[in-house]
């Protein structure tokens, strides 16, 4: 089969994108982007300086204020053309992103239908963001109404592993809603925002309202320091998160912070094993476990242990690597060298701690590949609750198989951890899994599911370590976040 | 000839490329029949199968991005994609009984894969499934009206 064509071999340097202009940056520090499955260069994006993200801030305040008086219907209308561009771009969008992250392309054309299903929600403005009000609410004679209003500006810091979708959990609704928009996307992935950018311009939003500026901590801290902008919206680690949500709310901004995870998937004796196993390959090697709800340990109950671990050894072994413009690959690679090498000690350490590797990517080729950061599909058996693989995130393609009597220790297992992003339970007991649903804290939760994603109209984020934050991203919790309650109350004499 | 790329069946979107393929062959050798004098008989109709197939392609398509999402990317392993290949390549010379006849095993074997492909997509997505259930059943329909030329 031959690899689906690349957009283009090589996007150059990229620009900013601020007050409706595509400007060069005056930086003269710049980064190679890298296809992390060729090793090749393919552009250089810029690590913009302070004052050209306060000029991007200043843009968007500046168009804040009409942009805020234009009549949500006809914001929303810009929002469906915007969906239609999508459509149109689709393919595109999701070959960018395969270059520039190493996802498949099917994982690629996913991503970019939840971007665009953002879009849709997003669309539906007028009726999401209506206040409310009660006769007499007041007194006798006397009316109360709540007005929902918009802030001014907000802005994004995005993460590397969703560069189309993470983006659009945010910048949205905040435009929807009356706001105005700076995201600053991952300096490891920022062609795909760079083109969607494009769509949006072409969707025909005025200047000012979405900006786009590339770079590093320099424009994380002056987004985060700029009196100017009213909230940030982050995901990425959880030391990252917690600073960036310190740090924001030091300045006075709303903040939502999306951290690290640890997700356990607990697999039942009664569990249906073969579609079990199927449903799970997605959440473990799925993006090559760089999500944020991969699943990282298994906890096999019981005597389903054994049977488990044979299917998924067979499951395993078929997982196809290679570079994600091949349809049939089933698997990419990590993002960069980095990503490789840390994911890498995290096996060693688990060896050293006792742990049996049972499958071992860490020597994994890809022919025709050998630049590429492939790290194999891993399976450690033997791993215990104190063991470091247990506990810390690996964002990366290992399996942690994990032997528990009870369905009440692997509860207490995952109550344990710092993290509580997402954890799910295979069973075909409804007893177990309602049990399972109503103790286990996290902010997302599996039943027969391993990959539980939050579809655009439902909040999304974790709990403990794993959220910094009160509101969530997306749905409901995302119109709250962008918007403040005005309440009035009138007499008439 | 038309020259299709099918590939290894073993991703959801893989099992879409290579229906893709199918009807982008089935086209082709539609199209190739309409022109071919020799077949002039069965021109009309051959001409209307080049256009539904390529309906049924850009319908693929769009089922593909309308419905693939990161939760039904689990890895397909029991389809083998030497069970489904077709022949694109129209025998010189045919009339329109030998093109028809040619054509109907193009549209045996299609039906096959989406009759297969339905039965995997049911447990990964059961509209897709329902989709290319409707998608088989049309090559036999379509199997039929060639037999009758």
């Amino acid at each position: 089969m031959a690899l689906l064509t690349e957009v283009q071999k090589n996007y150059g340097k990229l620009k900013n994108y601020v007050n409706g202009e595509w400007v060069d940056s005056t930086t003269d520090k710049w980064l190679d982007i890298e296809n992390p499955s060729t090793g090749a260069t393919i552009g250089q994006v810029p690590m913009s300086t302070a004052d050209e993200t306060k000029a991007a801030i200043e843009a968007a305040n500046e168009a804040w204020w009409t942009w805020r008086e234009t009549p949500p219907i006809a914001r929303a209308r810009l929002f469906f053309k915007l969906k239609e561009l999508m459509e149109q771009h689709f393919e595109n969008v999701a070959r960018i992103m395969v270059q520039e992250q190493g996802k498949t392309i099917d994982e690629a054309r996913g991503e970019t239908r939840r971007a665009i299903e953002n879009v849709e929600v997003a669309a539906g403005i007028p009726s999401l963001m209506m206040g409310y009000n009660l006769e007499d609410g007041a007194a006798e004679g006397i009316d109360e109404d709540a007005i929902i209003s918009p802030l001014g500006v907000f802005g994004a810091i995005c993460p590397f592993n969703f560069p189309a979708m993470i983006p659009f959990w945010f910048w949205p609704y905040a435009v929807a809603t009356g706001n105005t928009y700076l995201v600053k996307p991952s300096s490891q992935v920022p062609l795909t925002m760079n083109y969607l950018t494009k769509i949006v311009e072409q969707a025909g939003f005025p200047p000012g309202i979405l900006n786009v500026v590339n770079g590093s901590h320099e424009v994380s801290d002056t987004m985060m320091e700029h009196p100017k902008v009213k909230g940030i919206s982050f995901v990425g680690s959880t030391p990252v998160a917690k600073y960036i949500y310190k740090h924001s709310a030091e300045n006075g901004k709303r903040v939502q912070a999306q951290g690290g995870a640890k997700n356990s998937l607990v697999i039942m004796p009664d569990a249906n094993l073969d579609r079990t196993v199927a449903n799970m390959l997605a959440s473990y090697y799925g993006c090559a476990g760089q999500r944020c709800l991969a699943g990282s340990n298994m906890i096999a109950v019981g005597n389903v242990a054994d049977p488990l671990l044979k299917k998924w050894l067979e499951g395993t072994r078929k997982i196809k690597m290679g570079y994600g413009l091949d349809e049939s690959v089933n698997m990419g690679p990590v993002v960069s060298a980095k990503a490789k090498k840390k994911v890498i000690e995290y096996i060693d350490g688990a060896e050293k701690q006792g742990a049996k590797v049972l499958i071992d990517g860490r020597k994994a080729v890809v022919p025709g590949y050998e630049k590429g950061h492939f790290v194999g599909p891993t399976v450690i058996d033997g791993v215990t609750p104190d063991m470091t693989i247990a506990n810390e995130e690996v964002f990366g393609p290992v399996v942690s198989f994990m032997r528990m009597e009870s369905m009440d220790d692997a509860i207490e297992f995952i109550h344990k951890s710092p993290f509580g992003n997402a954890a799910s339970i295979y069973t075909q007991s409804g007893k177990s899994a309602r049990d399972f649903r109503y103790r286990v804290q996290c902010g997302n939760i599996g039943i027969n599911v391993g990959i539980v994603a939050a579809m655009a109209y439902f909040p999304f984020a974790g709990y403990k370590d794993s959220f910094f934050g009160d509101l969530h991203g997306q749905g409901q919790d995302a119109i709250k976040f962008f918007t403040d309650r005005k309440v009035v109350i009138t007499r008439w004499y | 000839m038309v020259e299709c790329d099918f590939p290894e069946c073993t991703t959801f979107g893989a099992v879409v490329r290579f229906s893709i393929e199918l009807e982008k062959g089935a086209a082709g050798i539609y199209e190739e029949l309409a022109k071919n004098p020799k077949a002039a008989s069965g021109a009309t109709l051959f001409k209307e199968l080049a256009e539904l197939h390529k309906k049924r392609m850009a319908s693929v398509e769009n089922m593909r991005q309308q419905k693939l999402n990161e939760m039904i990317l689990e890895p397909i392993q029991d389809m083998k994609r030497e069970l489904y290949l077709i022949d694109t390549k129209v025998p010189a010379g045919a009339d329109a009984k030998a093109g028809a006849q040619f054509v109907m095993k193009v549209e045996e074997t299609s039906s096959r894969f989406y009759v297969d492909a339905a039965k995997i997509a049911k447990m990964i997505m059961a509209e897709g499934s329902r989709f290319m259930d409707k998608l088989g059943k049309e090559n036999l329909a379509i199997k039929a009206r060639l037999a009758a030329l």
